[in-house]
């Protein structure tokens, strides 16, 4: 069993819940930023030396959710102060943006971290659409076409065009090229039926987040194998990646304590405009494509937003407790769905900087070790 | 815009061709399955005079005595240029197998052939490569990535299967022409590899081959096209062909809606390459560094 460390950068200073979007930023700090990026930083470089396989930033537009909009600022950061894990960009939102930007990026980033890249194209959640101004009917068309270019502009051996229904360019030939060959590992989001099934078609790794329940990641992950042996190739564990929220702490009652506060806060506070965006999209577009897809978002929207702590510990959808009742938890979900990687997000709102490190110091001694087996 | 058929006397025999539109002279050189007039052409022929010869023995024609060879396809194309179209330098589009024999008339008759552009071209597939399937309903699959565009009035059955035979009876079921190969580098042409990210039949090695060999050459992928991207994109290969045919190397500039509308209309009625050659001298105006 791999292990990431993701961080989704959450603003710690919200000061109260609201529906509204875009949400308004004037009660942002500057001030106070800087200390929260350094904070964030350094746990990330912590998690490197604790002993994760993987670290990770996302991309995230206009919300105190994340302040994260480009990741790859991040991850030219954590090439410098990470050293063994591979880096995972679970952004870059290739719809919203220049695909040849994020190939161009990417491969620097890639170049600087001696091949420790691991290049994530994401759909993105619905309200960046809004944000960048970019119709949400076309995301998985543009996500498909951004797809096949970028890997063409990491592999092709001769400058070339590109004439597609999203992108066009007429001369392409990238400087600096990805260092891993042909290109670095991909990783798309397998949460959704559609999602897995796209995932194996491209021969990518399937990345699944905010589990709801054990059943629907198993049917998820059950699509994309099966999907991925219809085209032609048999993923392995290390294939899959499966993100959970996670705090460990020296007791039982401290860990419930912290992640029920961070997850109250992270999705009644600073969900609640995204939530509003969302609605919006999923009512008037058809960003979701199918009932199948509308369903399971809208179903899982409106969960996440009610569940109590000790249903979340119940259901195995959180990572929550002491280390021997964590170690428990993850090989329960091993044996579920026999993914190769957990990803932790150990940062879940405003959870206080020393609890986090705590629970970094507990999964690098017990935890870890406990599972060498898995 | 409708496509007269006539004929001309070559000195290997009658040679039937399609004629239509006015202004530069553009010469279209089909693939192996025959003439297919798609709306791509008529498009082309609202601002180039289009030349489509049959080539001999396709669609029903008879065969002419001495050209036996994909290079002997060009002999003949460069003869049609000289007797039909003028003997001046015209530029040249040609779609798989025409595509092969157009590289053939580039490289032995290089005055003849303005921009030059290789639709899908047969004939450079690296040995090291595997050969596509021959099962039929794969090979749809690699010819179209939207087969419910093809026309209604395709070719029967019969007159299909009888243009495969003779296609082979040129190439002689050689999929990398070598000699072809390594006179690539003779191309003077301005070129234009058309390759379609879905084709089956094409590798992407032997656009990436053309790409290295012709010494001024651009290759464009076109998204969702397979090998007959005429049919799969017709919008986008109208797209980039008019843009190079228009402006040859400055196609690669975005010029915006509004400039490429006055650029295609003094081209138009210029019927020359006028337009082209004021903006490569206005580029060289503008370097900076």
């Amino acid at each position: 069993m791999k292990f990431s460390f993701s961080h989704l950068m959450p603003w710690p200073y919200f000061p109260t819940a609201g529906e509204d979007w875009p949400v308004s930023n004037k009660s942002f700090i500057p001030e106070k930023a800087t200390g929260v990026y350094e904070d964030y930083i350094s746990a990330i470089s912590f998690a490197d030396e604790c002993g994760f396989d993987w670290v990770s930033c996302n991309e995230h537009h206009m919300s105190p959710y994340g302040l994260m909009p480009n990741p790859n600022l991040l991850g030219a950061i954590m090439t410098q102060r990470t050293k063994k894990a591979r880096i995972l960009m679970s952004g870059n939102i290739v719809p919203l943006l220049n695909p040849l930007r994020v190939a161009e990026e990417y491969a620097m980033l890639d170049c600087i971290s001696g091949g420790r890249l691991i290049a994530g194209f994401m759909r993105g959640i619905p309200h960046e659409y809004v944000a960048y101004n970019v119709p949400p009917n076309d995301s998985w068309g543009r996500l498909r076409e951004a797809c096949a270019l970028i890997k063409k502009a990491w592999t092709a051996p001769e400058p070339f065009g590109w004439e597609g229904e999203y992108y066009q360019f007429r001369a392409v030939s990238i400087w600096p090229k990805p260092r891993q060959t042909p290109h670095p590992r991909i990783i798309l989001s397998a949460s959704s039926p559609q999602s897995a099934r796209f995932a194996a078609e491209q021969g990518a790794m399937a990345g699944i987040v905010r589990v709801t329940d054990l059943d629907t990641v198993a049917g998820a992950i059950k699509i994309y194998r099966e999907h991925a042996h219809e085209c032609g190739w048999d993923p392995t564990p290390d294939d899959i990646m499966v993100g959970m929220y996670c705090n460990i702490a020296d007791t039982e009652a401290e860990a419930k304590k912290n992640l029920d506060m961070g997850l109250n806060y992270f999705v009644n506070v600073l969900g609640g405009g995204i939530r509003t965006a969302q609605r919006l999209v999923v009512q008037k577009t058809r960003y979701y494509q199918d009932e199948e897809n509308k369903e399971h978002i809208t179903k899982r929207a409106a969960t996440h937003a009610k569940v109590t702590i000790e249903d979340r510990i119940k259901n195995g959808i959180v990572l929550c407790g002491t280390p021997d009742q964590v170690i428990e938890q993850v090989r329960t979900i091993h044996k579920k769905w026999g993914h190769g990687i957990t990803s932790v997000n150990m940062k879940v709102g405003k959870i206080p900087e020393p609890a986090v490190r705590r629970s970094l110091e507990l999964f690098r001694d017990h935890v870890k070790p406990a599972l060498a087996d898995l | 815009m409708d496509f007269m058929l006539q004929s001309a006397d070559l000195s290997t025999g009658k040679l039937a061709y399609y004629v239509a539109g006015s202004g530069r002279p553009l010469l279209y050189l089909h693939s192996a399955g025959g003439v297919r007039l798609a709306k791509t052409l008529a498009e082309l022929a609202k601002v180039n005079q289009v030349f489509i010869p049959v080539l001999p023995g396709f669609d029903g024609t008879e065969p002419h005595k001495g050209v036996a060879t994909m290079r002997d396809i060009g002999k003949l194309a460069a003869e049609f240029i000289g007797k039909v179209i003028g003997g001046e330098a015209i530029d040249v589009i040609g779609h798989s197998f025409g595509g092969r024999a157009a590289a053939w008339l580039a490289v032995d008759h290089p005055k003849l052939v303005g921009e030059l552009i290789l639709e899908c071209p047969s004939g450079f597939r690296p040995p090291t490569v595997p050969k596509p399937s021959d099962d039929p309903k794969i090979v749809r699959q690699q010819m179209f990535a939207h087969p419910e565009r093809l026309p209604p009035d395709e070719k029967s059955p019969q007159q299909a299967a009888a243009n495969r035979k003779v296609a082979a009876s040129y190439h002689k079921d050689v999929d990398y022409e070598s000699e072809l190969v390594e006179r690539l580098s003779d191309i003077q042409s301005l070129t234009l590899v058309l390759a379609g990210t879905s084709d089956g039949r094409v590798p992407v090695e032997a656009d990436y081959l053309l790409s290295e060999r012709i010494p001024d050459c651009h290759l464009i992928f076109v998204y969702d096209a397979a090998h007959n991207i005429e049919v799969d994109q017709p919008d986008r290969f109208l797209t980039v062909v008019r843009s190079f045919l228009d402006r040859g190397k400055a196609f690669i500039v975005n010029w915006g809606e509004h400039a490429v509308a006055g650029i295609d209309a003094s081209t138009a009625a210029s019927g020359s390459s006028t337009s082209r050659e004021t903006l490569a001298l206005d580029s060289r105006d503008h370097v900076h560094f």
